[in-house]
């Protein structure tokens, strides 16, 4: 969508500008509290280490003081900042924050640029009832605003008025209608968690390490035992993340929804899906599971971005059988079959630069979609669709050259799905990457990224 | 298998354009003076310490990564080409590691102007491309600056008349 239609709508639509108001008045209080656990924790350790037994009551005692009057010390410096954070929409239909105590800050975020809408609700501040709402725009580096904390009907009304507003409605418009179409179950989530080649490898480890240790004894032992124990820490937050996942469906896009102790929420445009990445870790094949991740726009400012895909954001589903995960993208990529794509696979001589995954490489598209799959132990079956190719390379490296073969990369902003053919025929991997720029140029024309939940977009789309 | 490959990278029928030979000469230069202090210091460290011989082999090291590095950089400058198509600029380098980059226009989010402390001293500059995606990586080294500056404006006017989302 071109500059100008963009303003052009925003203009002839503001409905209105807001009155600044504050967070809830409640932040202070929450923000304090956030910091109790690691005060603690850290102040038990002081006392474990520097006190006799004594002296172990006045001890707590101190420390219990000391961490009370930390945490209020923190809530008082957050009055002070939560006293000078204001927001409202203003007269062009924009959100603004203005924020700071010594430096003031207003920030503007363009809602027709909008990128997506988080509500989420971090352990602490749920307690008190309250949940932190991100908003994000497209743009580089960093183009968000996170407004901490409001209740937690507050929180989705802004949302909601946020998300009507870039789709160009009328702000009290609520929320659109949801349609559940998967949860995942706890126990399938514990399996897969178990079921994966890491955790496997995590266990065998930490096994080996606490009879490593039994072995040598000692009372310093029992501190290797619990270092040993922390690489599963990865698994066990992985569990208490993906908790109660459900996944719905409504007019702006797929909805996920999970979390133990922290809730998170996230909405999934379609218009803003990048790449799509089924992977099958080797113990999941038997039951037919996989992992859905996705890459969405807007996400390489994101401070939890991280490489092993499993963080909320990067994840459509966590787990589930595969003919679900594909009816899911389907909702989202509508028309798409990943799996009945016909796949090329790479030629006989590519054995020898990947003796292990030759067999599995494969490259394929449709008049939509542009398909690849590697991996043996892990298969990862990425898709992403041709107007969103950011651009495409042909590499080659010299054990690649002596065998005549060369890798073909579609670019697809940062995220977890990797586009890339590889160990194609080099004749092969040059004409893949010409003929895939040709349908993304095509597509650049027919499909432009369209305004968040675009009424005629959709329609278009389905 | 060679000339195979250089149509794979580099195919015949495009206009493709050089960059210029001087930023071999900045390169070399820049390798030489990095090679040097290294070496210098390890050199030194091991005679000082009484290990003449083996001082002795890291400059042999050295003199041999020198040449080798000499010839390397002149064949990867002569083989960096970009050109500019109709919807789409295409760019090719790499001697050991060969890459093609093929970007459209209308996905071309900025495009920078750059001109590190050593490539200004010899009067040349680097056109950048990004995309939304970061491992576009389509950079053009060894440009006249004025010539920089042209295909930099060129490419953002191109950019802006296709210009779509991501």
């Amino acid at each position: 969508m071109s500059q100008s239609d963009d303003t052009g709508v925003a203009a002839s639509a503001p409905f209105g500008a807001t009155e600044p108001r504050h967070t809830h008045p409640l932040t202070p209080l929450a923000n304090g509290a956030r910091f109790l656990p690691v005060a603690l924790l850290a102040g038990i350790v002081l006392v474990g280490q520097n006190v006799d037994a004594s002296n172990l009551v006045l001890g707590l005692l101190l420390t219990a003081a000391g961490v009370v009057v930390i945490s209020l010390l923190i809530a008082g410096l957050s009055w002070i900042a939560w006293r000078r954070l204001t927001f409202w929409f203003d007269d062009q239909g924009d959100f603004r924050v203005a924020s700071g105590v010594l430096t003031r800050t207003e920030r503007r975020l363009q809602l027709s640029r909008l990128q997506g809408v988080d509500v989420v609700e971090p352990f602490i501040p749920r307690i008190f009832g309250l949940a932190q709402v991100t908003i994000e725009v497209a743009g580089a580096g960093d183009s968000r605003a996170q407004i901490q904390y409001l209740s937690r009907a507050d929180a989705q009304d802004l949302r909601n008025s946020v998300v009507a507003r870039a789709a160009g409605l009328h702000p009290d418009v609520g929320e659109a209608p949801q349609q559940a179409l998967v949860a995942v179950p706890s126990r399938d989530l514990v399996i897969s968690l178990l079921l994966r080649g890491s955790t496997v490898a995590l266990v065998l480890l930490t096994v080996v390490i606490v009879v490593a240790t039994l072995m040598t004894a000692g009372p310093v032992g029992l501190l290797w035992i619990l270092l040993g124990g922390i690489p599963l820490i990865a698994v066990i937050a992985e569990y208490f993340g993906f908790y109660n996942f459900t996944i719905a469906k409504s007019a702006d896009g797929l909805r996920t929804r999970a979390g133990l102790f922290q809730v998170q929420a996230q909405t999934i445009p379609p218009g803003r899906l990048q790449a799509v990445e089924f992977v099958q870790s080797w113990l999941w094949r038997r039951k037919d599971w996989v992992r859905v991740r996705i890459t969405v726009a807007g996400m390489a400012s994101d401070d939890d971005q991280n490489q092993s895909g499993s963080s909320f954001r990067q994840v459509l589903l966590p787990v589930a059988p595969y003919d679900v995960a594909l009816s899911v993208v389907n909702e989202i990529l509508p028309g798409v079959n990943a799996r009945k794509t016909p796949l090329h696979r790479a030629p006989a001589r590519a054995r020898w630069r990947a003796p292990i995954q030759h067999k599995f490489l494969g490259v394929g598209w449709d008049d939509r979609v542009f398909v690849t799959d590697r991996g043996r132990f892990v298969r990862r079956l990425a898709v992403a669709p041709h107007a969103r190719t950011q651009s495409v390379r042909v590499t080659q490296g010299p054990w690649q050259r002596w065998l005549d073969l060369a890798t073909m990369h579609l670019d697809s902003p940062v995220g977890p799905a990797k586009v890339i053919a590889l160990y194609r025929a080099a004749e092969e991997a040059r004409q893949l990457a010409d003929e895939q720029n040709a349908r993304a140029q095509i597509a650049l024309k027919t499909d432009p990224a369209g305004r968040w939940m675009q009424a005629g977009n959709r329609q278009d789309d389905s | 298998m060679a000339g195979k490959s250089d149509s794979t990278f580099a195919p015949p029928g495009e206009e493709w354009r050089p960059i210029s030979p001087k930023l071999a000469v900045v390169r070399r230069l820049v390798m030489l003076f990095w090679l040097i202090v290294i070496t210098a210091a390890v050199a030194i460290a091991f005679s000082v310490g009484g290990y003449a011989v083996v001082a002795g082999a890291v400059v042999a090291l050295a003199v041999i990564i020198v040449i080798w590095q000499w010839w390397l950089i002149g064949r990867q400058v002569k083989v960096y080409r970009y050109v500019e198509r109709e919807e789409d600029l295409l760019v090719t380098s790499g001697i050991l590691f060969r890459r093609l980059v093929i970007v459209p226009y209308g996905r071309m989010q900025l495009v920078d102007l750059v001109a590190g402390p050593f490539e200004r001293m010899a009067g040349l500059a680097s056109v950048q491309l990004h995309t939304a995606a970061a491992t576009t990586d389509a950079k053009i080294p060894g440009l006249v600056p004025s010539d920089a500056a042209q295909l930099r404006d060129r490419l953002a006017a191109r950019g802006e008349q296709r210009s779509a989302g991501i």
